[in-house]
């Protein structure tokens, strides 16, 4: 039944061994958790505790200095892009993309997802050392 | 690329499987709600970096744009942005649990608790955004 | 006299030598008990005897007559046209290569269905409360509901056809999963870490999106949907305390 296996099912098989899908079922719901509680509090604190919704430049940068708040947020960066760039790809496959196509858009995604959480970063540290 | 993902024998319609709405059940509309407010979000993720770059750019810059997102128009998108992420985070809560083997059987009910939390946190919202 | 009650049937049609599909309208009539096969077949003798339609056992045990009736899959020999409306639209099964009208190419099913290993009708030293009882009389009592239960799949493919996901024939899709449940739940010498690596992939369970209209249209209970969740519950737990650390992985596949 192995040898059967790898035949009729070679793409599936071969490519995509590591990392075990299980981990990324994993990661997805590991970092989904974790934005359930981090949006939540991220909205909370961001847009409803303030008086009218919305920090004005001073109060923001006065804000993302707080260590707690600057490691919430980086934190939240970091998993929402994970699991946004996860989602988009799952949503790409079920468009029927397929070996050379599959493996670009597969790096362009993780590229994207780099790119964005240095950015995020990026902006971060400007604001709260540079603000 | 985008053959496996069209239903062999309609009407020509490219529209991909997991949006074709004939025949469907309640699972199904979960589904694709969760898929379409996901891609909502990653949409409005990339946006909101957009306009927080605005920060860069001095106080002026940033205090007039907020005085912009008071306005009732982007005030009611707030509201419908809280409703999606509610409705993608509950719903997502319910894929995690029963997506990873547990409380399978009650997958509806979880769908109707998922329903009435994300109806309550929209109300909240509401009241706390026009107030 | 009462006129019998007429039915508009629109049912689509693939013929090799039209370059796209067609719908073609046929009035039958009907009684409180015709099925939506009695109707294709009324089709066939009185109007058009070249409308392609498969079926062999006319009460819902075989999963031959597998069609879309009104965007729906089910199997067209136990659908009284009474709870349909007017016109019914007939359509063939989804995701499978059409071979004529309402008659598809089973064998991405059956494909799917081979590395998996399918497990035949036998008798469990596991099954039931009293395990000596059940030794002593095998296929009886309590023991045969369970060996029935786990055979219930007819490999009709509907769930093939209303899964949103399946239309790539890389996913091993619901029949193919839940048949690996269960040959996991009763290995009864398989392999059962073959069939798990086998399902632990980005299309094998992983795939699914909990969308769940495989169980909604099995027609045998096989609830296929939820088989996949069992499955991976069964791939979290052995995969998961490798990924804790623990250092040698389990021997045996955990229930």
């Amino acid at each position: 039944m192995a040898t059967r296996t790898e035949e009729d099912f070679t793409e599936a098989t071969r490519w995509r061994r590591r990392p075990r899908p299980t981990f990324a079922w994993v990661a997805q719901v590991v970092s989904g958790v974790l934005l359930l509680v981090l949006l939540t509090a991220h909205m909370v604190a961001q847009h409803f505790v303030v008086e009218g919704g919305l920090r004005t430049y001073a109060d923001v940068v006065a804000w993302i200095r707080n260590p707690v708040v600057f490691a919430v947020e980086a934190l939240l960066l970091v998993c929402v892009t994970w699991h946004g760039i996860a989602g988009v790809h799952a949503v790409l496959l079920d468009l029927g993309l397929r070996g050379r196509a599959e493996r670009i858009v597969a790096r362009v995604l993780l590229d994207l997802a780099v790119a964005t959480i240095l950015y995020g970063l990026w902006l971060l540290y400007m604001l709260a050392f540079r603000g | 690329m985008i053959g496996a993902g069209l239903r062999r024998g309609d009407k020509r319609r490219l529209v991909p499987r997991w949006l074709d709405p004939h025949g469907r059940h309640l699972g199904s509309w979960a589904f694709v709600a969760n898929r379409l407010t996901g891609l909502g979000l990653v949409v409005y993720l990339y946006l909101h970096l957009v306009i927080l770059s605005t920060l860069l750019r001095g106080p002026e810059a940033w205090d007039g744009m907020v005085e912009l997102f008071r306005r009732p128009v982007f005030l009611a998108f707030d509201l419908l942005l809280v409703a999606g992420l509610a409705f993608h985070g509950f719903n997502g809560l319910r894929v995690a649990l029963v997506g990873s083997g547990l409380l399978v059987d009650r997958h509806k009910a979880l769908l109707v608790a998922a329903g009435t939390l994300v109806g309550l946190v929209t109300l909240v919202a509401a009241v706390r955004i026009v107030g | 006299m009462n006129t019998p009650r007429t039915v508009l049937f629109k049912v689509l049609r693939t013929d090799p030598a039209a370059p796209v599909p067609r719908y073609d309208e046929f009035r039958v009539p009907v009684g409180s008990r015709t099925t939506v096969l009695d109707a294709l077949l009324a089709v066939r003798r009185l109007k058009d005897p070249g409308l392609a339609v498969r079926h062999s056992c006319l009460h819902g045990s075989c999963g031959t007559c597998g069609m879309r009736v009104n965007g729906r899959e089910v199997l067209a020999c136990v659908t009284r046209l009474q709870e349909l409306g007017d016109p019914v639209v007939v359509e063939p099964l989804a995701g499978a290569r059409v071979v004529g009208d309402l008659v598809v190419d089973m064998e991405p099913l059956y494909r799917r269905l081979e590395p998996v290993g399918r497990p035949l009708l036998r008798a469990s030293e596991r099954a039931g409360p009293d395990r000596a009882e059940a030794a002593a009389a095998p296929g009886t009592g309590p023991v045969l509901e369970e060996l029935e239960r786990f055979e219930d799949c007819i490999e009709c493919g509907l769930c093939l056809s209303a899964c949103p996901v399946a239309g790539d024939p890389r996913f091993l899709g619901p029949a193919a999963l839940a048949a690996a449940e269960r040959v996991l739940e009763e290995p009864r010498g398989t392999e059962g870490r073959a069939v798990l690596g086998l399902v632990d992939d980005a299309h094998g369970a992983w795939r699914c999106h909990l969308a769940f209209e495989c169980s909604a249209v099995c027609p045998a209970g096989v609830d296929p949907g939820g088989a996949i969740m069992r499955l991976r519950r069964r791939l979290l737990a052995d995969r998961l305390p490798r990924l804790v650390g623990k250092s040698h992985p389990h021997q045996e596949v955990p229930s």
